[in-house]
Formats: C-alpha cells, sequence, structure tokens
C-alpha cells in the first residue's frame, strides 16, 4: 500500500505474541524478521534496512528504549514503535512521539498494531507540503481551515477540522481510537467511553449527511477509516 | 514568628500534659503549704511558750519575794527589776485591791483587765517610773541606749498623748491576786515576738508564691517540650497523610523517650512502606502477569474472527468476546493506572497548568456526548486557574466527573464546570442537575467498584471516581461533594500552584 520497502523488525521475547505480530505482518504483506532480546536487536537492526521496528519494552537484557536509542546512534533512522504494558508508560515513553517513534500499550489489538504500523512506514516516504487534501469529493482546507463536499461548505469546530484531517491524511488506513486521542486531543489514555464514538458520529454526520456516498467507516472493535468508494 | 508562638502557646496551655502539671503543682503546693503552715504554727508557738515560762519563771520568783518579806519587800524587788536593764523587756505592776499602783513599770492597773487570775493580754506602754528614784531616771537612760526598749524610749507622758491603742506594744502577762487581796502582774513585751510571727509568716508565703510561679514557668517550659515534639509527630503524620510514605518524623538525637517512640513511629512506617510495596509489587506482577496471556487470547480471537471459513453467527459470537475482553482489559487499565497513579511517581513531572485550558477541552471532547443526551454543558469562571500538576490525569480526572455528570445527571438538564480562584486557592466544580447522589454514599462512591445502587445497570465499571481520588490525592487536592439542589456539585480544591 505504501509502495517502496516493507521490511520489518518485530522485537518481542514472548513467543505466542512474536509468533502472532509475524503471522499478523505477514499475511497484511510485510516481510518480517523475529529478534528475540535487546542484543540481537541491535545486530539486526544495524544491519538491515526497515520500514519500521517494533520493540517490547520489557525485554529480557536491555530496556527497549534502550535499544531505541542504540540504534539511532548507530545511524539507523526507522520509525519505532515502542510495545509498552500501561504501567510501564512513562514520560520517556510518551515523549517518544517527539522524536517522530510511536508507542503501544499492551494488550493491543492486532488492527491497531497494524495501523500504527502504517502510520510510522507513510512517514518516512510521504513528507509533502499541501494545502488542500482531497478525498473523493471532500476538499480540505489546510491554510483556511475549512472542508467541504462538492464545493458545499461543512462547518466544523477547530477540533472536528483536526479530526478529519488526521482521518483523511491516513486515507485508507484504519484509525484507532486510541491513535485519535492521541493524534487529534494529545491525551495518552484511553478516558474507558464511547466518548470517541460519540464525537467521530458528530463528525460524520456532518460530513456525510444526505451525500452520495459515504466517506468515513467504522471497523469494528478499532476504530475509522476513511476512503472513497471504488 | 510570633503567631507561631502564640499559637504554640495556646497548644502548651491546652495540652494535657500542662493540666496534669497544674495538677501535680496544686497537690505539690497543697502539701508544702501546709508543711510551711505547720513550721509556722510550731516556730511561733515554741517562742511563745518560751516566753510563758521566763514570765512564770519571773512571776514564781516574785510570788516567793512576796511569801519571805511580804508587801514591801515585793515592792522592793519590782524596782530593783525596773532598774535592771536585764529585765529591760519585762513589765510588773502591783497594785493593792482596790487596784491603786504600788510599784511597777505601768502607769496604773491596765482597766481593760478585769480577771483576778491567770494569762491576759493587753496594750499598754511601760514607762520608768517618775516616782522612783533618781538611779531609777539614770537605770531608764541606760537603757534607752543598751536595749532598745521601744514602750520606754518613747518618753514620759506621752504615752497617753497617742490616740492609737494599737500603736501600743502588745503585753502578756501573768495575773495572780494574793490571799491579801493584792494583785500581782508580771508581764513582758510580746511585740518583737509577734513580728517575728509576722516575719516567718511573710517568709513562709512568699517562699510558697515563689515555688508556685517557678512551678508553673518549669511545667510551662516542659509542657512546651513536649507539645513540640508531639507538634513534629502530628506534623509528619498530616504529612504522610497529604502526600505520602516517604517522610520519617525527624530525630533530635537526644535519645530521650521522645526520640525512641520516633523511632519507633519511623521503624512502623519504613515497614509499612515495605508491606505497601510488597502489595503494589504483588499486584502489578499479577496484572502483568494475566495480562500477557489476555493478549495473547486477543489474538487468536481476532486471527478466528478475521478468520475465511467463518459464518456470520460465529463472527458475531467472536466479535462479542472481543468486546467483553475488551472491557475486562479496560478495567485491568484503570487498576494499574490507579495503582500507578498511586506510586507518585507521577509527581516528577508536574509542571504548571492551567486548569481553564484543561476543562475546556474536556468540555469540547464531550460536547459531542453531552448533545447526544440533550444535555447543556458549559464552562464558567475565571479565565486563568494555575495549578501545579500533570496534565493528562487532570484531563483524565475532570473526563471522568464529566462523564458521571453527563450519565447521571438529568436528560436535558446541564453541567456546568466552574473554574474559580478561592483565597488563592485553585478550585474547579463539575455540578449536574440530576438525582444527586445521597449523602451518606458521599464516602463510598469514591471506593473501587463502588456503584450506585440506581446506576448499577448503566455502563461503567466503578472505578471513575476512584481515579479522580487516586489524581486528587496525588496532587493534594481535597474533594467536596455538594448538594447542587437538584443534583451533585463535586469541588476539587487545589493547593495553590509552585511557582
Amino acid at each position: 500500500m505504501t509502495g517502496g520497502h516493507r521490511r520489518i523488525l518485530v522485537v518481542e521475547d514472548d513467543p505466542e505474541t512474536a509468533g502472532q505480530l509475524v503471522e499478523s505482518l505477514t499475511s497484511n504483506g510485510y516481510k518480517v524478521d523475529l529478534a528475540t532480546n535487546g542484543s540481537d536487536a541491535l545486530s539486526r537492526g544495524a544491519a538491515g534496512d526497515y520500514a519500521v521496528i517494533t520493540i517490547d519494552r520489557m525485554l529480557p537484557d536491555i530496556d527497549g528504549i534502550a535499544v531505541m536509542r542504540q540504534l539511532r546512534d548507530d545511524g539507523i533512522a526507522a520509525p519505532v514503535l515502542i510495545v509498552s504494558a500501561l504501567g510501564e508508560v512513562d514520560d520517556r515513553v510518551r515523549g517518544l512521539r517527539a522524536g517522530g517513534d510511536d508507542y503501544l500499550v499492551k494488550p493491543f489489538s492486532f488492527v491497531e498494531l497494524l495501523a500504527r504500523v502504517e502510520a510510522l512506514g507513510r512517514r518516512s516516504d510521504t513528507i509533502v507540503k499541501e494545502t488542500i487534501l482531497r478525498v473523493g469529493d471532500l476538499a480540505l482546507d489546510l491554510v483556511s481551515r475549512t472542508a467541504s463536499r462538492r464545493g458545499k461548505d461543512i462547518l466544523l469546530f477547530p477540533r472536528e477540522f483536526q479530526l478529519l484531517e488526521y482521518l483523511v491524511r491516513n486515507e485508507g488506513r484504519v484509525v484507532s481510537r486510541a491513535m485519535l486521542l492521541q493524534h487529534v486531543w494529545d491525551l495518552h489514555f484511553d478516558p474507558s467511553t464511547n466518548i470517541i464514538d460519540v464525537y467521530v458520529g458528530r463528525v460524520r454526520r456532518k460530513v456525510d449527511g444526505q451525500q452520495a456516498y459515504p466517506l468515513i467507516h467504522t471497523v469494528r472493535g478499532v476504530g475509522y477509516s476513511l476512503r472513497a468508494p471504488g | 514568628m510570633s503567631g507561631t508562638l502564640s499559637v504554640l502557646l495556646a497548644k502548651t496551655l491546652t495540652s494535657s500534659t500542662f493540666k496534669q502539671a497544674l495538677i501535680a503543682i496544686g497537690t505539690f503546693g497543697m502539701i508544702v503549704s501546709a508543711l510551711f503552715g505547720y513550721v509556722y504554727l510550731s516556730t511561733s508557738s515554741y517562742v511563745r511558750s518560751r516566753s510563758d515560762r521566763g514570765i512564770m519563771t519571773e512571776y514564781s520568783s516574785l510570788q516567793g519575794a512576796y511569801e519571805r518579806s511580804g508587801r514591801d519587800g515585793l515592792i522592793d524587788q519590782i524596782q530593783q527589776r525596773i532598774a535592771d536593764s536585764n529585765f529591760a523587756n519585762n513589765v510588773y505592776m502591783l497594785a493593792d485591791p482596790s487596784l491603786a499602783a504600788l510599784a511597777g513599770n505601768l502607769r496604773e492597773w491596765p482597766p481593760t483587765i478585769t480577771a483576778a487570775n491567770g494569762w491576759i493580754e493587753f496594750r499598754a506602754r511601760a514607762f520608768s517610773s517618775e516616782v522612783e528614784t533618781g538611779s531609777r531616771q539614770e537605770n531608764a537612760t541606760n537603757q534607752e541606749s543598751g536595749a532598745p526598749f521601744r514602750f520606754h524610749r518613747n518618753g514620759k507622758g506621752s504615752s497617753e498623748a497617742l490616740p492609737n491603742a494599737a500603736n501600743r506594744p502588745l503585753l502578756r502577762a501573768m495575773l495572780q491576786t494574793f490571799p491579801s487581796g493584792d494583785r500581782l502582774l508580771v508581764g513582758r513585751d510580746i511585740s518583737d515576738l509577734d513580728s517575728f510571727a509576722d516575719q516567718i509568716k511573710m517568709a513562709v508565703i512568699s517562699a510558697a508564691a515563689l515555688l508556685f510561679v517557678i512551678a508553673g514557668v518549669a511545667s510551662i517550659l516542659v509542657t512546651r517540650r513536649t507539645v513540640g515534639r508531639i507538634e513534629s509527630i502530628n506534623a509528619t503524620s498530616r504529612a504522610i497523610m497529604q502526600s505520602g510514605l516517604d517522610q520519617r518524623i525527624p530525630l533530635r538525637g537526644t535519645h530521650d523517650e521522645w526520640d525512641r517512640v520516633a523511632e519507633n513511629l519511623n521503624l512502623m512506617l519504613d515497614r509499612i512502606e515495605t508491606l505497601m510495596g510488597e502489595v503494589r509489587q504483588v499486584s502489578d506482577n499479577v496484572a502483568h502477569d494475566l495480562r500477557t496471556p489476555l493478549t495473547r487470547m486477543r489474538g487468536r480471537l481476532e486471527k478466528a474472527y478475521h478468520g475465511q471459513r467463518i459464518g456470520e453467527d460465529d463472527q458475531a459470537l467472536i466479535g462479542d468476546t472481543i468486546a467483553d475482553l475488551d472491557a475486562v482489559l479496560r478495567i485491568f487499565s484503570s487498576l494499574t493506572r490507579i495503582a500507578q497513579i498511586e506510586t507518585e511517581a507521577r509527581r516528577g513531572a508536574f509542571r504548571t497548568v492551567n486548569l481553564v485550558e484543561i476543562a475546556g477541552e474536556v468540555v469540547e471532547l464531550y460536547d459531542a456526548a453531552a448533545e447526544q443526551e440533550g444535555t447543556r454543558l458549559t464552562v464558567v469562571g475565571d479565565r486563568e486557574v494555575l495549578v501545579t500538576g500533570d496534565r493528562d490525569l487532570i484531563f483524565d480526572a475532570i473526563a471522568n466527573l464529566v462523564d458521571n455528570a453527563i450519565k447521571h445527571g438529568r436528560a436535558g438538564g446541564q453541567v456546568v464546570v466552574a473554574n474559580e480562584n478561592i483565597d488563592g486557592k485553585p478550585v474547579i466544580s463539575i455540578a449536574d442537575d440530576g438525582p444527586g447522589i445521597p449523602a451518606h454514599e458521599y464516602e463510598q462512591v469514591f471506593k473501587r467498584f463502588y456503584r450506585l445502587e440506581h446506576s448499577r445497570y448503566t455502563p461503567g465499571n466503578g472505578l471513575g471516581l476512584s481515579l479522580v481520588a487516586a489524581v486528587a490525592h496525588l496532587h493534594g487536592a481535597r474533594i467536596e461533594m455538594l448538594d447542587n439542589s437538584p443534583g451533585l456539585k463535586l469541588k476539587l480544591w487545589f493547593s495553590a500552584p509552585v511557582r
């Protein structure tokens, strides 16, 4: 989907989780290498050219973040997704976002993981400055912060525009609720209610109401995906 | 400074130690007063009885002279004694049955005396008789220069001129009527004894007074020391309740019983801290160990859900199972999150944040949800209410409160989030106009998994307010629940931001 190389390094010490990760990523068209500890991860990471590296925070030998730092020091620029249990989500993990990397809290759904990996992999090859984003008949003007469908303006609150922009930028990919919370609201926790669904529901009514076809689709158990038909 | 001193003094005066000290002082003071009183009484009675014995001896000797040589012999003896400076303190009077003075150094038979025999006390001024010979006069002069004899020194004739009888010396005398009817009075000036007794009395009273003052001051000092130590223990206890178990009571290095109490309390705190750490460790491990199989389980279910050869019914079944599993995982996450907040590790990342901004973002996030319920959700109050804290956690807490307010408020009602600075304290309140909570359940709702009876069947897991409580505790904020009549108003009182 993203073009270019689709090799992924998975660093995970639990055999079953690792197996599921590898299987899930492979079935989605990635070529996956597995490292089961920190030193293995460092040697593989330095040797290969990976689109994305996922690292479990709790490794038997080296801390996942230390592995990431070491890879960076070795000149490896591939984006890193740190997989961390909730109790281990501290400021260092939260600080990852600034460096272009991401984190995922265990337990996670594999669809969520795929969505993250997709988003991270894309980042490395599409950095295009656009002022207008288009999906089907929807147009987002990033300068005037306005949205329209078939030339008809859609009235959106700033946060609603942000949400729509994020969905449009990830066109065709699954965007999880947690991703929306992180990217649109800068929240690093799950308010554990259906609040995001309600919010997306309102945006959806504004965007898709009385239109020829819907753009925002619900992905059961995970989140949303914005795509034009066909 | 003077404020804290006066507070300390007030605490000193109301402390039980001081009350006990007062009781001790009172008891001790009464014993000492009784002792001093006894000393005073026995001293004065001893002095008096000595003087009485002297009078008795003198009387017996004069009585002997009367019996041996009759009235004239006695007069002789009396005159000799008056002339003798060794007897300067004595008074003598011999009167005939008609009470006319025959000899002695009193001007007249004291008119106040009516008794015939026995001990009498009266006030009168002795003088050196003018009817006596010239030698008496000389002796009187000697007396004046030798032993200071007050009533003598004041001179002749002036005694009656003194209008105040109390100015005359107090005399104590033995009075006897001889069978012939002659009366003999032998006495002594006891004014000096009196003033001696007075002096003892003064000494006893001032000693007792001094004792009370010293004991009072000493007990205040001792009590203040005690109160000071107890206050430091109290202050530490309060700090522990407010901010956590890492505080310890300072030792003074005096190795006294207070240091031992503080040491033992500190050891107890160490133990509690260790135990709590262990409990936390255990629950962390449980959470972690459960999370791994749950993650695998979810993975398998997901794989099955997206599988190729699956019927629609099975897919729905698996989808519902995944949703339920997610609910379980969310409870886990909430519990872990609350536990993590309670470890207070996040306090290191505190910075100054504006409650108004956070509240605004929460309200924006919940705007759609409120709209769905037909609830009017508004933010009111000050523009800037600064607190020192963790933005995400405060957001989470406010989000939970707003979520509750929308869920448990009245459909079509309103939820008001108010930010205020009250007396320099940042306060945020979330109020709904729903059915509210009975006052006796105010405390209960913060317990984990606690759910009000009427909300047991609405979505939620009863952990929201526990999280709010944990966040509030981490920030040293006080939660106040009020009746919004109708509805519930929950206030979070933060402490003033650290600059």
